[in-house]
């Protein structure tokens, strides 16, 4: 399932990070987000265009079209 | 002399150290990429010159926007003592750019910060484990209260770059040896070649080298994350609720209509009392004591002792009024800093970035427009430079280009001057309206570039939520007062020295004879020659086309260059001078209206100017002065013609002309689009990608 498909404050497991432009992927590993990396949504904007995350105890913007490319498991 | 460098992430108090080492006040803020170019300044210490830097965050090496590669640069390529700021809240991200350095075998000591944050939000640090562990010295410390001598700095015969300090610390041969031999393999480079590549840093390589070393950094990343975790391991206990950025306030500040309708109450309710209760107040105050204590004894002075006209003439008028119009906006300006900077101390910034992202990605921006923006209300030059923590290169210089658009402080005066005359009780919806307008036309400009020639291609907001604080109301009193400084300063350098010219020119003759008639003056001659041009816009007086000439300079130099034509001293007899027929500069209703809305529009000032051109060349400084000129002129020309009742040929005029740039548009597109589609298709072309 893709990380824009998660409910809110659901824990996620990062399964996959397939961002087709490798420097959002190689930033986006930089700051933590890793396979394995545990991925929490704790928002989403009013046209849900735009996803507040944690991970890395640290808390992101991330767009959704970015979202939609992140492979995560949860339960 | 001896140079300290302060480097770390962003948002982490590199410019809080900064401003606590060196006593300075160099602009700090609770947001990502607050100071966007190095700042330096000198200090003597122990018989020593000590020259500290402060430079702009990165997450790391491998820079990923302009900011971060000014950092980068600096900090690794001069021989200097180096300073790891890192934050004891996200221990295990920061400790990845100290990595890179090690990697790269540059010396440096660590300073944890906000250690009372992590603390209070019951984790914990075993500072003496991992000082251990790293075998770095690491100190924590309070970047608002740490003096000079906590430091423990080195003198210049310790600084080494090629000391081995780190190289057996972290040992980066243990993961990086095995990318080292693959690469050393396929192109024989040496070793230190090598790491820098593997850390972004690429002399003299070719693409097709950078595709294949860029090819291994997913696996490099993680093999670094992996050797971090194994450094945190029983040092750092982490509460599993905690999250730093986020607080509980956050539930109801983050929902979109809070945001919205909060930000706009804040945001009138803020103008309104900055430039029409407090501030006002304030400035009379301020003018009657300067008139007072410095103008009349001076004058009464100059009376007793001469009855030359020109003198007489020159200081009331030449030099006093140009300064004291300017100068009674003083408490204004700095009321609107301190309520700009609270803003960006709260932390609110992060919120609004993400709460306004969606909205302002229609306009082909991002949220980090926003930051941008309430900048551009202090000054707009400050904000174009603040544009570099953008990483798209379009989205940069299209934020560059809209930014002139937002009024900036400089434009107040004109804006309180003219709708007190003509609107009087209303006022303050006139100036409020010129807010929203420019802020209107700036994002249909945004949306007009994005379609045309700047398309955003990768638009990614990618933001780290910096936690919501106290005010601090020391720090906020410390940015009043230098703002009042550059403002008195800019007041005196600029507004005088221009203020004088214009004086002289506007009552010298041909014949350089003294001329108490202002249209017989050089300067009235000239612009009287190019007035015909603002005819249409009900501006085609010889008086508001030389202000208009002079306020590309600055805009407060507008009211200035108004206050020496019509002779007066303060804001009230100006407002007045400029509705009566008699005056040298005088509007009636719809030329004042028109006036407002091309002065809001016409041109950014000089420093602007120059800042686009710095940042994104000469030819989007042409287009910004062509473009910003054109949708000035063209909005004027609208609101002239229908309060004159014209509506109708204005009309049938912005209809032809909208139907001329239609077609320009349509035709642009399509030579782009020709260029941009290969031999095998005609358009959406794939194999382009």
């Amino acid at each position: 399932m893709s990380l824009s498909d998660i409910k809110l404050n659901s824990l996620g497991v990062v399964k996959e990070i397939n961002i087709i432009d490798n420097k959002i992927k190689i930033r986006l590993m930089e700051l933590g987000l890793n396979v394995g990396t545990k991925i929490l949504v704790k928002n989403r904007s009013i046209m849900k265009r735009t996803l507040l995350v944690v991970f890395n105890s640290s808390c992101f913007t991330l767009k959704e079209n970015l979202a939609k490319e992140i492979v995560v498991n949860y339960a | 002399m001896h140079k300290v460098y302060i480097i770390g992430n962003p948002n982490v108090g590199k410019s809080t150290l900064f401003n606590s080492l060196t006593k300075s006040s160099e602009h700090t803020g609770n947001f990502h990429g607050v100071t966007v170019e190095e700042k330096h300044k000198i200090i003597k210490f122990k018989n020593e010159e000590y020259d500290f830097y402060d430079l702009p965050g990165m997450y790391s090496l491998n820079s990923f926007s302009y900011e971060e590669e000014v950092a980068r640069d600096i900090a690794i390529k001069s021989q200097a003592e180096r300073f790891m700021l890192i934050d004891a809240n996200s221990l295990r991200k920061n400790l990845y750019l100290c990595l890179q350095f090690s990697e790269l075998n540059i010396d440096y000591k660590i300073l944890i910060n906000n250690y009372d944050y992590f603390k209070k939000h019951k984790n914990n640090l075993n500072l003496n484990k991992l000082i251990e562990k790293l075998n770095i010295n690491c100190k924590i410390i309070n970047a608002k209260k740490i003096k000079i001598e906590d430091l423990d700095l080195k003198n210049d015969k310790k600084i080494s770059n090629n000391s081995n300090f780190q190289k057996n610390l972290f040992n980066y041969n243990n993961y990086l040896s095995k990318y080292i031999k693959i690469i050393k393999n396929k192109y024989n480079f040496d070793e230190k070649t090598i790491i820098f590549a593997l850390n972004g840093i690429y002399d003299n390589l070719n693409a097709e080298q950078i595709n294949f070393i860029q090819s291994f950094y997913p696996e490099v990343i993680l093999d670094r994350y992996k050797f971090i975790d194994e450094i945190l391991e029983n040092v750092v206990v982490i509460h599993k609720d905690f999250t730093y950025g986020l607080n509980k306030a956050d539930k109801i500040i983050l929902k979109p209509i809070v945001m919205t309708f909060g930000f706009i109450l804040c945001f009138f309710a803020s103008i309104y009392l900055i430039f029409f209760l407090i501030g006002p107040l304030i400035g009379e105050g301020l003018t009657l004591v300067i008139n007072f204590i410095l103008i009349n004894p001076f004058m009464n002075f100059l009376y007793s002792i001469t009855s030359n006209v020109w003198l007489i003439e020159f200081f009331s008028n030449g030099v006093f009024s140009s300064v004291l119009t300017v100068l009674s906006f003083l408490p204004q300006v700095v009321l609107l800093f301190i309520f700009l900077t609270m803003l960006e101390d709260s932390g609110l910034i992060s919120r609004m970035a993400y709460v306004f992202d969606d909205f302002l990605s229609i306009f082909g921006l991002n949220g980090k427009a926003i930051y941008i923006m309430l900048l551009g209300l202090g000054c707009n030059t400050v904000s174009s430079l603040a544009t570099r923590n953008m990483n798209e290169k379009n989205l940069r210089i299209k934020t560059i280009l809209l930014n002139p658009y937002i009024s900036c402080m400089a434009r107040l005066p004109v804006f309180v001057v003219i709708a007190s005359a003509f609107f009087g009780a209303k006022a303050y919806f006139i100036v409020t309206g010129l807010y929203l307008l420019g802020l209107i036309i700036a994002l249909i400009v945004g949306y007009v570039l994005n379609k045309i020639i700047l398309k955003t291609e990768s638009n990614t907001l990618l933001l780290e939520f910096a936690p919501l604080r106290h005010i601090d109301f020391k720090h906020v009193l410390i940015v009043g007062r230098d703002n009042a400084i550059d403002m008195i300063k800019r007041i005196f350098f600029i507004v005088l020295g221009v203020g004088v010219i214009v004086w002289i020119l506007s009552h010298t003759q041909f014949n350089l004879s003294y001329t108490s008639t202002i249209t017989d003056s050089v300067l009235f001659f000239f612009a009287d020659k190019i007035s015909f041009l603002f005819a249409p816009i009900g501006l085609n007086s010889a008086g508001i086309v030389s202000g208009l000439i002079v306020g590309v300079m600055a805009k407060e130099l507008l009211v200035s260059t108004f206050s020496i034509s019509n002779n007066v001293s303060n804001i009230g007899a100006l407002a007045t001078s400029l509705t009566l027929c008699t005056s040298v500069v005088n509007f009636n209703f719809a030329s004042a209206v028109s006036f407002l809305v091309f002065t809001l529009l016409y041109c950014p000032c000089v420093s602007n100017l120059a800042v686009i051109k710095k940042e994104v060349g000469t030819f989007w400084m042409i287009f910004s002065i062509l473009s910003q000129f054109s949708i000035a002129y063209l909005l004027s020309f609208i609101v002239y013609n229908s309060l004159i009742q014209n509506f109708f040929y204005a009309l049938i005029v912005v209809s032809i002309i909208m139907f001329i740039l239609s077609i320009s548009i349509y035709l642009i597109k399509k030579i782009r689009s020709k260029k941009l589609s290969c031999a095998f298709c005609s358009k959406n072309c794939k194999h382009k990608k």
